[in-house]
C-alpha cells in the first residue's frame, strides 16, 4: 500500500512524498479548487468585462443592473439559461450530441493546469514557494512537455465544434462546424510554427522552464525571437478562439448560430463558458511564453511592484493578461469580420510559410553566435538568412501566380 | 507472478493503470467495428488512441504521448470524420456498410489473434517495466532528438519524401477530372 | 507519471461540473416539445428546397496538409529544444527537411489545392453598357450569381446566366 501510494504520489518533483502524504494530497486538492473556482470567476468577469468596454467603444451603458455595475450580469445570464426548455431535435445523435459540449469546456478547464500563476524567477530562482512546509510551485502540474499539452488540448477542444455541428442533424450547423474546424486547424499549424521560435530560444519544454529563462526584459521571448513571432502566434491564437475579427464561423448575420443552433439552454451555455475560458487562458499562455509570466517589468533593477511581496508574481500575471485581455476586446470592437476565403488565405499563403522561414533564419542565427564570436559573422548569417527567405518568397509568389492563371483558364478545378 | 509484482523496482500502480486502460481500449476497438453508426466508430477510435497516448505516459514517454494526441487525434481523426461526414454525414444506422457476410470474419480474426498472442508472449515473457527515473522522465525529448537528427536521419529524409508523395497524391486524386 | 494525477482531477471535476448543470437543467428548465422546435432550424422557413449536396472537397485537401504540417511541427520541436547540444549537423538537416516540406507546399500551392474564393472573372465592359442603355430589359440587368455546384445552374429561372468571364 505504501509503495503504491508512494508512486501515485509523484505529483510534483519538489513535493516531498516521504512523509505527511496526506499534506501532500491536500495542497494538491487545494491547488485543484483554487484553478477551477477562479477559472470559473474568471469567465464570469471576462464576460462582463468585454460587454462593458465594448459598450464604453460604442458610446452607450452596457449591463448595469445585475450588480453593482452589473458585474453579476453573467451569473444572471447562466441562471436564466438553466430555466430554459433544453431541446433535443429528433433529427440529432443522442449521445453526440451530449457529449459535444463535454469536449470544448474540459480541456479550456484543463488548460489552467500548466499555466504559471506566480512566484518568484528573477536571478535564476526557480520559481518555487514554500506552503505549509511543503516547497511546490504556483501551478497545478509542471510536466517536462508542458507547452505541447497546451497544444494537445487545443486539439481536443476542435472536436467539440465539430462533433457538435453534425450531431446537430441538419446541414447548417454540419456546414458551420466544418468551416470552423477548418479554420481552427490551419491556424494551429502557424500556432505550432511560432512556437518553435520561442522554444529555441528556450531550450525547454515545461513551462516554468520557459519562464524562468526571461529575466529582464531584453531576455523576454518577445524581443529574444524578433517581434515576428509574437505577432504571428497572436493573430493565430485570435483566429483559434474564433474571436473577432475571425469570427465568421459564429457571427449572427452569417449563419444564425453556426455550429451552436440547435444547442439550447445550459448545453449553449456551456460552449459559451468554454470559449470564454479559453480567451482567458490562452490570453495567459500568451504571456507565458512571450512577457514573461510572473517575471517583473522592473525600472532601474527595481521591480515595479515590489510591494506586493511574495504575491508580485501572481499580480504581474494578472496585469498582462488583463493587457491582453483588452486587446482582444479591441479588436472585438474595432475590426471588421474577414471572409472566410480571405481568412485561409492569410493563414496558410503568408502565416505559415512566413513562421517557417523566421524559425529557420532564427536557428541559423544562434548556431552563428555559439560557433563564432562578434557581430560580424552574425550580421553575414542574418544577411544570407533573408536572401534566402527572399528566394523562397519568389518561389511561392510564382507558385500563386500559377494557381491564379490555371484557375481563370480552367475554372475551379476542386 | 506475485514475486514479480512485489518486486522493488516495479511500479504497481503502473500496472493497474495498464491493466485499465487497457481494457477500455480494448472495448473500445471491439465497439468500432460492431456500431453500425460510421461517425460513431471513428469516435470509438479516437478513444483508442487515446488510451494508446495514456500508456505512452504510463511508459515515460511523454513526448510521445503529447505528439500522439496532436498528430494521430488532433490531425488524421479529424482528417477521418472530415472525409465521413462530407460524404456520408448521415444520423443513425448506416444499413449498407454492414457486410452481411461477417461472420465469416470470426475465425479468421480469432487465427490472427492467437498468432498475434503468440508472438507477443514468446519475445516479451519474462519482461518487466521497471519504474523510469526522474533524470529518464526528464531527457526523453533530449533521446528523440539525438535519434533522429543522428542516427535515423535517413529514414527522417525519407519520411519527408513519403510526405511529399502522399501531399502529391491527395491533390491528384481531389481534382474533379 | 504520477504527475499527471492533478490534472485527471481537475478533468473529473470539470466533467462533474458539467453533469451537475445538465442535471439542474433537467430539474428547472420546462419540457414541453412540439413538432416545430424539433425541427431542424432554417432561419423560421420551412426549408423547400434540399441545398446542393456536393461539400467543397477543399476542406478535405486543408485537413491533408495540416496533417503534413503537424508532423512537420512535431519533429522541429525536439530539434528546437535541442538545439545547442545537436548543433550544426542537426541545423543542416533539420533545413533539409523543412526544405522538402516547402517545396512539396509550393507545389500543393501551385496546383490550386489552397484557391478558395469564388472565381472573380472580369466584368465585360460591353455587359455593364447594356445595363445603362436604352434597350435595356430584365434579362441584360439582372446577373444571376452564385450557380457553381447547382445542377439546374442553365436554366435556372430564365434570367440571364451568363457569367462575365
Amino acid at each position: 500500500m505504501n509503495l503504491m501510494v508512494a508512486s501515485l504520489l509523484a505529483v510534483d518533483p519538489l513535493l516531498d512524498t516521504d512523509k505527511w502524504w496526506w499534506k501532500v494530497l491536500a495542497i494538491v486538492a487545494a491547488k485543484v479548487l483554487a484553478i477551477f473556482v477562479i477559472g470559473l470567476i474568471g469567465t464570469m468577469l471576462m464576460v462582463w468585462f468585454e460587454r462593458k468596454i465594448v459598450s464604453g467603444m460604442q458610446n452607450r451603458i452596457g449591463p448595469n443592473k445585475a450588480g453593482p455595475f452589473g458585474i453579476l450580469q453573467t451569473l444572471a445570464d447562466g441562471m436564466k439559461l438553466f430555466f430554459k426548455e433544453d431541446l433535443l431535435p429528433d433529427k440529432a445523435d443522442k449521445w453526440v450530441f451530449r457529449v459535444a459540449p463535454f469536449l470544448a469546456f474540459v480541456p479550456a478547464f484543463l488548460l489552467w493546469s500548466v499555466i504559471p500563476l506566480g512566484g518568484d524567477f528573477t536571478d535564476g530562482k526557480d520559481g518555487t514557494v514554500t506552503w505549509f512546509g511543503e516547497t511546490t510551485r504556483v501551478q497545478l502540474i509542471d510536466p517536462p512537455v508542458g507547452i505541447l499539452i497546451v497544444l494537445a488540448l487545443s486539439s481536443i477542444g476542435v472536436y467539440g465544434i465539430m462533433l457538435a455541428g453534425w450531431a446537430s442533424g441538419s446541414k447548417y450547423p454540419l456546414l458551420g462546424s466544418v468551416r470552423a474546424t477548418a479554420q481552427m486547424i490551419s491556424y494551429e499549424a502557424a500556432l505550432g510554427l511560432s512556437l518553435g521560435a520561442v522554444l529555441l530560444m528556450s531550450g525547454t519544454l515545461s513551462t516554468s522552464g520557459i519562464v524562468g529563462g526571461q529575466d529582464g526584459i531584453g531576455n523576454w521571448n518577445i524581443v529574444a525571437t524578433g517581434f515576428i513571432p509574437f505577432v504571428i502566434f497572436m493573430i493565430a491564437m485570435t483566429a483559434e478562439l474564433s474571436r473577432p475579427p475571425f469570427d465568421l464561423v459564429e457571427a449572427e448575420q452569417e449563419l444564425v448560430g453556426g455550429f451552436n443552433t440547435e444547442y439550447s439552454s445550459i448545453r449553449f451555455g456551456l460552449f459559451f463558458l468554454a470559449e470564454f475560458m479559453n480567451v482567458i487562458t490562452m490570453s495567459a499562455i500568451i504571456v507565458t511564453l512571450f512577457l514573461g509570466g510572473p517575471q517583473p517589468l522592473t525600472l532601474g533593477g527595481v521591480d515595479m511592484l515590489g510591494f506586493a511581496g511574495p504575491f508580485g508574481g501572481t499580480l504581474w500575471v494578472i496585469l498582462k493578461t488583463l493587457a491582453f485581455l483588452y486587446t482582444y476586446v479591441w479588436f472585438r470592437a474595432t475590426l471588421p469580420r474577414l471572409r472566410y476565403d480571405q481568412l485561409m488565405d492569410f493563414g496558410w499563403k503568408l502565416l505559415i510559410p512566413a513562421a517557417l522561414g523566421w524559425f529557420l533564419v532564427l536557428a541559423a542565427l544562434q548556431m552563428t553566435r555559439d560557433k563564432y564570436d562578434g557581430l560580424g559573422p552574425v550580421l553575414l548569417a542574418a544577411a544570407l538568412g533573408v536572401a534566402v527567405l527572399f528566394v523562397a518568397y519568389l518561389l511561392f509568389n510564382a507558385a500563386l501566380v500559377v494557381s491564379k492563371r490555371n484557375r481563370e483558364r480552367e475554372g475551379v478545378a476542386y | 507472478m506475485n514475486a514479480l509484482l512485489l518486486a522493488a523496482d516495479v511500479n504497481v500502480a503502473q500496472n493497474i493503470g495498464f491493466y485499465i486502460i487497457a481494457a477500455i481500449m480494448l472495448y473500445a476497438a471491439f465497439s468500432v467495428v460492431s456500431t453500425k453508426n460510421v461517425v460513431h466508430a471513428a469516435l470509438w477510435l479516437v478513444v483508442v488512441l487515446g488510451g494508446v497516448a495514456a500508456q505512452y505516459i504510463l511508459a515515460a514517454a511523454e513526448f510521445v504521448a503529447v505528439s500522439q494526441v496532436m498528430v494521430y487525434i488532433g490531425a488524421v481523426m479529424v482528417l477521418f470524420l472530415f472525409g465521413i461526414m462530407l460524404t456520408r454525414a448521415s444520423i443513425g444506422a448506416d444499413t449498407d456498410v454492414n457486410n452481411k457476410d461477417w461472420k465469416l470474419g470470426i475465425p479468421v480474426g480469432l487465427v490472427f489473434f492467437g498468432v498475434l498472442v503468440y508472438t507477443v508472449v514468446d519475445a516479451f515473457e519474462g519482461t518487466v517495466i521497471v519504474e523510469p527515473s526522474a533524470a529518464q522522465i526528464a531527457s526523453s525529448t533530449t533521446l528523440i532528438s539525438d535519434g533522429y537528427l543522428g542516427d535515423y536521419l535517413i529514414p527522417l529524409i525519407a519520411l519527408s519524401f513519403v510526405l511529399l508523395a502522399a501531399a502529391v497524391g491527395a491533390i491528384v486524386l481531389a481534382r474533379k477530372d | 507519471m504520477g504527475q499527471y494525477l492533478p490534472l485527471v482531477v481537475l478533468m473529473i471535476l470539470a466533467t462533474a461540473f458539467g453533469g451537475l448543470s445538465f442535471a439542474a437543467s433537467r430539474l428547472l428548465a420546462p419540457r414541453r416539445p412540439s413538432a416545430a422546435k424539433q425541427a431542424p432550424y432554417e432561419c423560421g422557413i420551412v426549408p423547400s428546397r434540399q441545398p446542393p449536396d456536393r461539400f467543397p472537397v477543399s476542406f478535405y485537401i486543408v485537413a491533408m496538409l495540416f496533417i503534413m504540417f503537424d508532423i512537420e511541427i512535431i519533429f522541429i520541436y525536439p530539434y528546437a529544444v535541442e538545439r545547442a547540444t545537436v548543433g550544426e549537423f542537426g541545423f543542416w538537416a533539420v533545413v533539409v527537411f523543412s526544405v522538402i516540406f516547402f517545396l512539396t507546399f509550393v507545389y500543393e500551392v501551385a496546383r490550386g489545392g489552397l484557391e478558395w474564393g469564388p472565381l472573380h472573372g472580369y466584368r465585360s465592359l460591353e455587359q455593364d453598357a447594356a445595363m445603362v442603355s436604352a434597350a435595356r430589359d430584365s434579362s441584360s440587368t439582372i446577373r444571376r450569381v452564385g450557380l457553381e455546384g447547382r445542377v439546374d445552374r442553365v436554366t435556372a429561372g430564365g434570367a440571364n446566366t451568363e457569367e462575365a468571364a
